[in-house]
């Protein structure tokens, strides 16, 4: 278990870039979902014992990371969101190299298993080619390939599908639901489908703090007959938006298909009841700080008494 | 080109200059640096210095141009080499390129903006450096400095700051920016720093022997773009005086000119090609060569994805572990190495170090001699440029290393790995031993090239281990940990070069201004002298602890580096906790255990500084013997030797020895003496009198113990004066490395009874104890015109009479002793050898040398010399037979049986020659290398040798002039010698040799009339032993070979038993006995010995022409400096000296003598049986000249200048 108590980060300006943060973390996959600048990048980070937070404290299995943060790097699989390489090696000798400063062993020896780690990521085409010369995508995948190595406690990855493609995604998606069976993994992301697809858990972190803690189940389910999907004029668009909760608006054939929030059901006439997607439930936490039935960790506050900005996606088909 | 934009990227980069601390360090610096010269803490000097008379002020165009040049070069560049070759790498590093380029923003105006702000920002230095300057000198008080603070005259500043300081700055930010924009590498924008510096402080500024042709130094000249070599070689190498140096503006010649205008070229052009790089490659375009297309194509080919043929990750049987210490640190080494090998800095730094090796071989002696190299002199010789540059590679490769996990973008992941920070630290730190070694090795690879091409001496490892492993090595160790505890301390780089090289700038400062010390001194920084006979035998203890000290330092920096080093971010309020004094106390504690052993080792060292005999405590005795007998006794009489007994009791491992003995003290004034003053060493322990074998007290005056006689001792009457002391030589460590004169060690013993107490009492008050430059020393004494009429006294006080002496000198059995006097008895018994040895004639000094030695022996002389050093033993020895027979005949029998030469430690270099006891350091004579032409083991050797003449046989008196006597007289004899036994080529190089040395040295403000010189001023002592070599030479030729012999027999006739000693007025008026004609005497010993004169000829307006059979030579001469001698002037052909070269062309000369005054010129024909090639003023090198080697031209087509004015 991860416990994370009253964890908070304050930087200098100052920034609070996490306002304390209470989590329980199992062992299984774990979705921490939030806008950017939300914090989860800091709160990663501070888990992985690369900063230092200014109060709180983090425990694996009942140890005290924070205060030795070495003990939790035995155990650990980390993929940051931002990172490079030493551009003079190859892809093959830098994963060696990252193996053996994890102290990683492998009954077919280090070589071997470098390249069955590249073979899973699909590098092993590139494995003796320069880092300098790999695409962005590339230089992710052998990120993915270092944190999987060893046989991680805890693997944290953070933002881990930017720069990959479709195909490349769906192979992560089996390498992390393989290895959340039996060790605790932390995704941190803002594409909600990540949570969708992978967790069967996750919190929403916004502005440093916890909004909720729930299961993409329960979110949908606390949206059931909420929300309502229709057409919309562009000129009625913004007496919609003055009346309702709106939540989306995809552009369609040069109408606006709008899904809305309703609490007590009054939708307009046009609009009929569809399924929720736990990107309603995303947005419908973002704006109004809360999901009916779902245990509300901040008071819940709306977005436009908060001066924030309504949240909605706007797209253009 | 938009202007615009242009502006805002210069705009950008001049305020991010102007916030960074790097910057106002680096006027912090300049600002520190300005005062110190202003105030006199530091001078850069041209002309005369600080004695006396004019001053050469700080504040004319010559003295602020040098300032200009050596501030750009060896403070600004390297401040340089990180501005601006790091402009670049750090937008790469920052990742705004793709933002930047994506703009309007063309490849010209971000290069071109970038370059401009990182140029204006240094010129803004330098003016505020300049302004500082002025502000210094010119606005706020000096005090004791005012008088080298000239008039302020803007142009002053400006001219040197637009001739020097500007093209320098553009060359520099152009080269370091190009270099940092083509290559990305951080550590390459060091190298050009380095290579100037390394090529022109080793190499470029100071090599100037005397057998460079003009046109080489003159492509020198332009090869160092600093400007330092021209304006030295140009202006400063013959000194012109400090008025005209004041009041002078620098003149510039088309070479100067044109190197910088070379320099500003050099730069803009390396901008412009980066220019053309970066646009070329800003957006990846370039062609591929032919076959690579396919390569290509395969390397971007992404086969399709098998996963679901791959097994389940649990099957990999992956554990995850923690890396062990020494594994960790060699995997974070391994990778470390790899880029290392990789990175072209190895590649241009090793070779640099290497080519410095090589030109650094020139080592030079006695007469700017050539020296032989050993292993030793070889590894001690380099340890100052190996200490810069591994310390400077060390620096940057540290810095980088620590600083590329950030800057890769790595640092996340490999934070995050159980890698111990230590081993991580420790890999790093290895790997860049790589470097180290790299340099090391080459250096030594480049030693043992030259010790195989030089040949002789055989090739020796191990004083490059000891040297190199035991002293070298510690300081890059101490280096490493101060910048990885910089670097992790601050976590940024440019905080780290910033506070690293303003660490080695000050270190060099206290070099410079003579106050470090042993405890300070990380580097060891010219603290060692290398001596085969005594390996590091003089300063061992203070080299032991000093290493010991900052090896513990070093382990504290490493402990505080792996504590403070940011693996974890650290948060802002917890650092404000952590610095709470509770908090501070507690990590102080936690390290306290490591402070132990520096603590202890840098206490025990400053003790021995301080209690040292340069440090405090001796100071205070020596002042306090000043102040309390000054006044009182400085001239006081005191008794001459009428004979020694001696019993010197050697204790080499200790340092230390007993005497017993006494003095037969003779009054040979003519009054009573009630009482005298004997100056004994304030350090030794046990001291006893007795008086004509009665016990007695002295008054002990701070060490000057006045005897006080029971009767007073009647003129012509004796006493014998008994003493017992113990005592140690060295006593204690010198301050900063260095040796004194006369010491003990267990390898090598060299004592004198000569001018100072250090292994016997010395009759009479010294006075040249406790007295500081800078605090009590007076100027010197004007002497009346007849100062040398009546009785004069001894120049060296313990000297003015004729004593036997009995000396007994007990040492290790296995140490040989020398002593003044015949052997009479030796005895060796329970590991003990004792000598007797008793004067077969009566002495005026008497001294003791001892050693390892082996020995040569001819008819009365003898070489004792240290079995490694064979080379030159037969030449001495050759030299002393030769000088025995030659001057015995020319001047007065040899009038003792042995004339012997011994070789000792050479951790001073000199050589004395007491009666029939020379001693010489092993690198005077010993490691000389000789040439046919220039056989300086003959030639020092002859000059050591007539000193058993002059001033043995007749004492010089003291008084200004007479030293001349002394070494004016030697140098003379071995010009005589030199022709009599090695020919005239010898004679003439060694003439040249001395002269060309008389001419450098030469202070044209400062320089009296030999009658008047006394030593005192720069200047003096060349003068001493050239020009008086020189001027009793041509005096002698003057007069003829017989009468000049018989004028010196009838001097040493007249003062060898004399109770007045020698002035030389006196040998003038004794030589005027024997000139044909005394008014021409009178006109040349005027010139040369009561006034300063020297001529310097030039020739021009040469032509020559058939005439009838032969030809005609016809040219100009012109006397552009003083005094009136006649001079040859020779049209010559072919080879004089042809070595045996079966080929050479046979020589011929035509000649015509000229006389001219100072500022004459006449034409002269010269008529020739042969066609002439050159013209040579003065072929035969009889007349003392400055700039010999322009009074030559060479004749032919166009009749082209051979060496020609500037």
């Amino acid at each position: 278990m991860l416990s994370v108590r009253g964890l908070v980060k304050v930087y200098p300006g100052p920034v609070a870039a996490v306002q304390g943060v209470d989590l329980d973390v199992p062992v299984g996959m774990f979705g921490l979902l939030g806008p950017n600048g939300a914090g989860k990048t800091t709160l990663m980070r501070i888990v992985a014992g690369l900063l230092e937070p200014t109060s709180g404290s983090v425990t694996l299995d009942g140890e005290d990371i924070l205060a030795r943060p070495e003990r939790v790097r035995e155990r650990l699989g980390y993929l940051p969101q931002d990172f490079g390489f030493y551009p003079h090696l190859t892809g093959e000798q830098m994963l060696l190299h990252l193996l053996r400063l994890k102290g990683v062993t492998a009954p077919g020896g280090l070589k071997a298993l470098a390249g069955e780690l590249l073979e899973r990521v699909n590098l092993s085409f590139a494995a003796r080619r320069a880092v300098r010369s790999y695409s962005g995508g590339m230089r992710q995948r052998l990120g993915i390939a270092q944190a999987i190595a060893g046989n991680p406690r805890l693997l944290i990855v953070d933002e881990p599908t930017a720069g990959l493609d479709p195909e490349e995604r769906l192979r992560f998606y089996h390498l992390l639901a393989e290895l959340a069976e039996q060790r605790i993994v932390l995704l941190s992301t803002h594409i909600v489908d990540d949570v969708a697809v992978l967790c069967p858990r996750f919190a929403v972190i916004r502005g440093g703090r916890l909004v909720a803690r729930t299961t993409p189940r329960a979110a949908r389910a606390a949206l059931e007959g909420r929300i309502h999907e229709g057409l919309v004029a562009p000129a009625d668009l913004p007496a919609l938006r003055a009346a309702h909760h709106v939540t989306q608006v995809l552009l369609v054939e040069g109408r606006h298909r709008v899904r809305l929030y309703t609490l007590d059901g009054g939708a307009p006439a046009a609009f009929g009841a569809v399924p929720p997607s736990l990107e309603d439930a995303y947005l419908v936490l973002m704006r109004l700080g809360a999901l009916p039935g779902v245990e509300a960790l901040e008071p819940a506050a709306a977005s436009e008494a908060n001066g924030e900005p309504a949240v909605s996606a706007e797209v253009r088909a | 080109m938009s202007g615009a934009r242009l502006f805002e990227i210069f705009r950008q980069d001049a305020l991010h200059s102007l916030r960074r601390p790097m910057f106002w360090v680096l006027m912090a610096l300049l600002a520190f640096m300005a005062w110190g010269i202003s105030t006199g803490h530091a001078a850069i000097g041209s002309g005369d210095a600080r004695v006396g008379g004019h001053k050469a002020w700080i504040t004319s165009e010559f003295a602020l141009a040098q300032l200009v040049i050596m501030m750009t070069t060896i403070i600004y560049v390297f401040f340089i080499s990180v501005a601006a070759g790091m402009s670049i790498i750090r937008d790469e590093e920052h990742r705004v390129g793709e933002i930047l380029h994506s703009t309007p923003l063309t490849p010209g105006e971000y290069v071109w903006g970038k370059y401009l702000s990182v140029l204006a920002v240094f010129v803004a230095v330098l003016g505020m450096h300049l302004g500082l300057a002025m502000l210094f000198n010119h606005v706020l008080p000096h005090g004791e400095n005012a008088d080298f603070i000239g008039p302020f005259v803007l142009a002053n500043y400006l001219r040197p700051a637009l001739v020097f300081g500007l093209p320098t700055l553009v060359l520099f930010t152009g080269i370091c920016f190009a270099i940092g924009g083509l290559t990305r590498k951080p550590v390459l924008v060091f190298v050009a720093p380095v290579a100037v510096l390394l090529v022109g402080a080793f190499f470029l500024w100071d090599w100037s022997p005397v057998w460079l042709p003009l046109w080489v130094n003159r492509i020198l000249q332009f090869a160092d773009l600093t400007g330092l070599r021209w304006i030295k070689e140009t202006w400063l190498l013959v000194d012109k005086g400090v008025d005209y140096y004041n009041h002078a503006t620098v003149g510039l010649d088309g070479l100067i000119v044109a190197q910088r205008l070379a320099c500003v070229a050099l730069g803009l052009g390396a901008v412009a090609l980066l220019h053309v790089r970066f646009a070329a490659t800003l957006r990846g375009a370039h062609a591929l060569p032919k076959g690579h297309a396919a390569q290509a194509r395969a390397a971007t080919a992404t086969p399709a994805a098998r996963l679901e043929s791959l097994p389940a990750l649990a099957a990999l049987g992956m554990r995850s572990g923690v890396p062990g210490f020494v594994a960790g640190a060699l995997e974070v080494a391994r990778a470390e190495i790899h880029g290392i090998l990789r990175h072209p800095g190895l590649y241009l730094f090793v070779p640099l170090i290497l080519l410095q090796t090589l030109a650094n071989e020139y080592n030079v002696g006695a007469f700017d001699t050539r020296l032989l190299n050993t292993s030793g002199i070889l590894a001690v010789g380099a340890m100052n440029t190996l200490t810069l540059l591994v310390c400077m590679m060390i620096l940057f490769y540290t810095t980088e290393s620590l600083q590329r996990e950030r800057s890769t973008g790595i640092g996340a992941i490999y934070f995050a790995t159980p890698l111990r920070t230590g081993a991580m630290l420790a890999g790093k730190a290895l790997a860049n031993t790589v470097l180290g070694v790299s340099i090391v090795a080459s250096c030594l690879a480049g030693c043992l090239v030259i010790l195989a091409v030089q040949g002789k001496v055989p090739l020796d490892l191990a004083p490059f281990a000891l040297v190199w492993g035991l002293l070298l090595v510690p300081t890059f160790l101490v280096w490493t940990a101060y910048v990885s505890f910089l670097q992790s301390l601050t976590s940024n780089r440019y905080g780290t070069y910033t506070i690293g090289l303003a660490t080695m700038t000050l270190s060099g400062w206290f070099q410079m201004r003579g106050k470090m010390n042993w405890v300070a001194n990380w580097d060891l920084w010219s603290t060692t002298r290398w001596s085969d006979i005594a390996p590091l035998e003089y300063d061992r203890m203070p080299l032991l602890l000093n290493r010991v000290f900052w090896l513990g330092a070093a382990v504290l920096f490493t402990v505080l580096t792996v504590r403070l080093f940011e693996r974890r971010e650290r948060d802002a309020t917890r650092i404000v906790h952590r610095l709470r004094p509770a908090a501070l106390l507690s990590s102080a504690l936690s390290i306290a255990p490591l402070l132990l052993v520096p603590a202890v080792a840098g206490t025990l060292l400053a003790l021995q500084v301080h209690e040292g005999y340069e440090g405090g405590v001796a100071r205070k005795l020596a002042r306090d013997y000043w102040k309390k007998n000054v006044e009182t006794w400085k001239n006081a009489r005191a008794p001459s030797l009428a004979a020694v007994d001696f019993d010197l009791e050697l204790d080499p491992a200790k340092r230390a020895f007993r005497v017993r003995g006494w003095y037969d003290v003779l009054n040979d004034t003519d009054r009573p003496l009630a009482r005298f003053p004997v100056s004994v060493n304030p350090e030794w322990k046990k001291l006893a009198w007795t008086l004509n074998g009665d016990s007695l007290a002295t008054e002990n005056r701070a060490a000057l113990h006045i005897v006080t006689l029971p009767r007073p001792l009647a003129p012509g009457t004796k006493a014998r004066l008994g003493f017992s002391y113990e005592g140690r030589q060295p006593d204690g460590a010198s301050k900063n490395g260095g040796a004194q004169m006369e010491f003990i060690l267990p390898s090598s013993i060299v004592l004198t009874a000569l001018e100072r107490p250090t292994m016997a009492p010395i009759l009479g008050y010294d006075p040249g104890v406790g007295v500081e430059e800078d605090k009590n020393q007076s100027d010197p004494r004007e002497w009346p015109e007849a100062w040398h009429q009546g009785l004069s006294r001894p120049a060296i006080a313990m000297a003015g009479n004729w004593f036997d002496a009995h000396l007994k000198v007990s040492v290790p059995a296995d140490l040989m002793v020398n002593a003044t006097g015949e052997l009479v008895r030796e005895e060796v018994r329970d590991g003990r050898r004792v000598t007797e040895w008793r004067t077969d004639h009566p002495v005026r000094i008497f001294n003791v040398v001892a050693g390892h030695w082996k020995v040569k022996r001819g008819d009365g002389v003898a070489v004792f010399y240290d079995p490694r050093h064979p080379y030159n033993a037969d030449e001495m020895l050759e030299a002393l037979a030769a000088a025995r027979t030659w001057y015995g005949e020319w001047f007065a029998p040899y009038p003792w049986k042995t004339l012997r030469l011994s070789e000792f430690a050479g951790l001073p270099t000199y050589a004395q020659a007491p009666p029939g006891n020379i001693t010489f350091s092993e690198n005077i004579g010993f490691l000389t290398q000789s040439k046919p032409d220039a056989n300086a083991a003959f030639w020092i050797t002859a000059h050591e040798s007539a000193h058993q003449w002059w001033p043995n046989l007749a004492m010089v008196a003291d008084g200004p002039g007479a030293v001349v006597l002394s070494e004016g007289m030697a140098h003379f004899s071995s010009i005589l010698l030199i022709e009599q036994a090695k020919g005239l080529e010898q004679r003439m190089g060694f003439c040249r040799s001395v002269e060309n040395r008389y001419g450098r040295a030469r202070r044209r403000d400062s320089e009296r009339a030999l009658v008047k010189m006394d030593g005192t001023l720069p200047g003096d002592s060349r003068a001493i032993y050239d020009k008086g070599g020189w001027a009793l030479w041509m005096l002698h030729r003057f007069l003829g070979r017989d009468a000049g012999l018989a004028g010196l027999r009838e001097y040493l006739a007249a003062f060898r038993d004399s109770r007045d000693n020698a002035a030389l007025e006196d040998y003038l008026a004794i030589m005027r006995r024997h000139a044909a004609d005394t008014t021409a005497f009178d006109a040349f010993a005027r010139q040369w010995f009561h006034e300063v004169v020297v001529p310097e000829y030039k020739l021009d307006d040469a032509t020559v022409e058939k005439h009838g059979e032969g030809w005609m030579v016809r040219a100009r001469v012109r006397n552009t400096g003083t005094g009136v001698m006649p001079v040859e002037v020779a049209a010559v052909r072919g080879v004089r000296f042809p070595h045996g070269k079966k080929d050479a062309e046979p020589w011929r000369d035509g000649r015509a003598t000229i006389t001219l005054g100072a500022g004459e010129s006449r034409e002269i024909a010269i008529p020739c049986a042969f066609e002439p090639e050159r013209l040579v003023v003065d072929p035969d090198v009889t007349v003392l000249m400055l700039e010999r080697q322009k009074a030559e031209l060479k004749l032919g087509r166009g009749a082209a200048m051979l060496a020609a004015k500037p």
